[in-house]
């Protein structure tokens, strides 16, 4: 049993040795193979970053009256801040939103000169509420809406809830359509895999039928492929992550340009589901390389 | 030791390689089938190997079978007939040490007894000083003994020889039947097909002759009639 598997690995590593050329075409094919599939996984995880980055930007705005004393500000917070939905409550001040007014408009001169018409500030100070998922910010508006205090000023949230309906709609489509893509694909990669394997073995028909001839059992035949299968797959999936890491790299400064106040870290995400991620492509592009040899095999060994 | 019966093999839609053969060849002989191409002599080798299937009859060898082999049990039979094929059928990639010594891998042999058999065979059939050299790096008449030797190696009871000198020269053709000859001296039964009328002639010895998938001829000291 031990010589056997002795010699099957000593004649799998004997033919790619003794087939370089038609071995590193083969473990090339399976790179690009396995790096169109991480890029599409990278591209997923930055379109589901940047969804969950727009999600968690989305905020609820409570007005409240101009003449509302501190009491009464700090009482309605307490009671939104309560609320088992919200995340995190944040007051702005009439002085504060007149600040950020100006520095939003501040390339408007029409804006600036329309407010300075108006002798005081007409801007009211807010209550800036963020929910802990965008799917609870329904019963949230139901909540505020329930809140009996003097000192809010109008709590018409149809907007919002139009936006909300919107945001969640564009988001799930994205995901749906990503999913179907990615599936797609991996199929397409999948079927070029195991072609390119019965390729590999097609050249080597004319040797598997003379195996058969001078006596070699099938299993004899095929352990040698299959070794060989798997070393191809981990050739090429450690020649990938050698190369896909520095590449994640010099794409996050871009990532970070481009995605500027969201926190997308493409590298953080392959790093900490490394194993996941290509442990799993380990075993599943094992299993294609498997079944492909072995059917390839068995068609030329039928002598 | 080898028996056909009634043997036929029609290959779809009706062409009749074998048509009722009926021979026995004893242990020990030394038996020529010949014929012209297309006559049904190779189709004999491979019946006798389980590579084609009969389509009547019973073909029995070394006490198989064959007719009746399962398809897992086909390398075992093979493992005890020696078999030497025109087109050599050497593996490419390997030196022709390691081609003989496949033989003894398929069989589980243990790699001491590979490292003393292999180079004892290879000096029996003359290429002792040629053991690192791939088939690409060899003569014709040169693969063809290590062909043989393959053959050998396991020491079968029975060597089939399917047109050994098809493509061979005279002087390597009269190298490899004298190698046959002494190999039936040492008691292995030997089966030689070939259309090659000199060989034959030379031989003196059984020769049993088709013509259009029938048997026409059996002697014992014969000629080639055709």
């Amino acid at each position: 049993m031990f010589l056997s598997l002795i010699r099957v690995i000593k004649f799998s590593l004997q033919d790619i040795y003794r087939n370089i050329w038609l071995s590193l075409v083969t473990v090339t094919i399976l790179i690009l193979a396995l790096f169109s599939v991480n890029m599409l996984l990278a591209v997923e995880a930055i379109s589901r970053a940047a969804i969950d980055s727009v999600k968690e930007k989305i905020d609820i705005n409570l007005y409240l009256k101009s003449e509302a004393n501190d009491e009464e500000i700090l009482a309605v917070k307490s009671k939104v801040s309560n609320l088992e939905e919200v995340k995190e409550v944040r007051y702005i001040s009439k002085e504060e939103a007149m600040e950020k007014f100006n520095e939003k408009h501040k390339n408007d001169p029409d804006m600036l000169e329309a407010l300075k018409e108006l002798n005081d500030n007409p801007l009211t100070p807010t209550l800036v509420i963020r929910a802990k998922d965008i799917d609870q910010y329904g019963s949230l508006i139901a909540k505020i809406n329930a809140i009996d205090s003097p000192a809010i000023e109008s709590r018409n949230f149809n907007d919002h809830k139009t936006i909300l309906k919107r945001i969640d709609a564009i988001t799930t489509k994205v995901s749906e359509a990503g999913a179907i893509i990615s599936l797609i694909f991996v199929l397409i990669t999948a079927f070029l895999v195991y072609n390119s394997i019965r390729v590999a073995i097609y050249i080597h028909r004319r040797e598997i039928g003379i195996m058969r001839l001078v006596g070699a059992s099938n299993s004899f035949i095929k352990m040698p492929y299959l070794v060989s299968s798997a070393i191809y797959t981990l050739a090429g999936l450690l020649a990938v992550i050698a190369i896909f890491f520095p590449f994640l790299g010099l794409l996050q400064p871009y990532l970070e340009a481009f995605f500027i106040d969201y926190n997308i870290d493409i590298i953080s995400y392959f790093s900490n589901n490394f194993l996941k991620i290509f442990g799993l492509q380990f075993l599943a592009l094992a299993a294609v390389n498997a079944i492909a040899s072995l059917i390839a095999v068995s068609k030329y060994s039928k002598v | 030791m080898i028996k056909l019966l009634n043997v036929s093999k029609i290959y779809q839609p009706d062409i009749k390689a074998l048509n009722q053969v009926t021979l026995h060849i004893k242990p020990g002989e030394f038996v020529s089938i010949v014929g012209q191409s297309g006559t049904g002599k190779t189709t004999v080798i491979k019946a006798l190997i389980g590579e084609e299937r009969v389509s009547s009859g019973k073909v029995i060898i070394g006490g198989w079978d064959v007719t009746r082999i399962k398809p897992a049990d086909v390398p075992f039979l093979r493992r005890q007939i020696g078999v030497i094929f025109q087109d050599f059928k050497l593996l490419p990639k390997k030196s022709l040490e390691e081609n003989i010594a496949f033989a003894l891998q398929v069989c589980g042999q243990a790699p001491k007894k590979i490292k003393t058999i292999v180079p004892h065979v290879m000096k029996i059939v003359g290429l002792e000083d040629k053991m690192r050299r791939c088939p690409n790096e060899v003569s014709g008449g040169e693969q063809q003994r290590a062909a043989i030797a393959r053959a050998l190696v396991h020491r079968p009871k029975i060597l089939l020889a399917d047109e050994p000198t098809g493509n061979l020269d005279s002087i390597n053709t009269k190298d490899i039947i004298d190698l046959l000859l002494k190999i039936n001296k040492f008691g292995t039964t030997v089966v030689l097909v070939t259309h090659n009328r000199e060989v034959v002639n030379r031989l003196k010895r059984r020769v049993i002759t088709l013509d259009r998938g029938c048997l026409i001829s059996d002697q014992e000291c014969g000629k080639y009639i055709l």
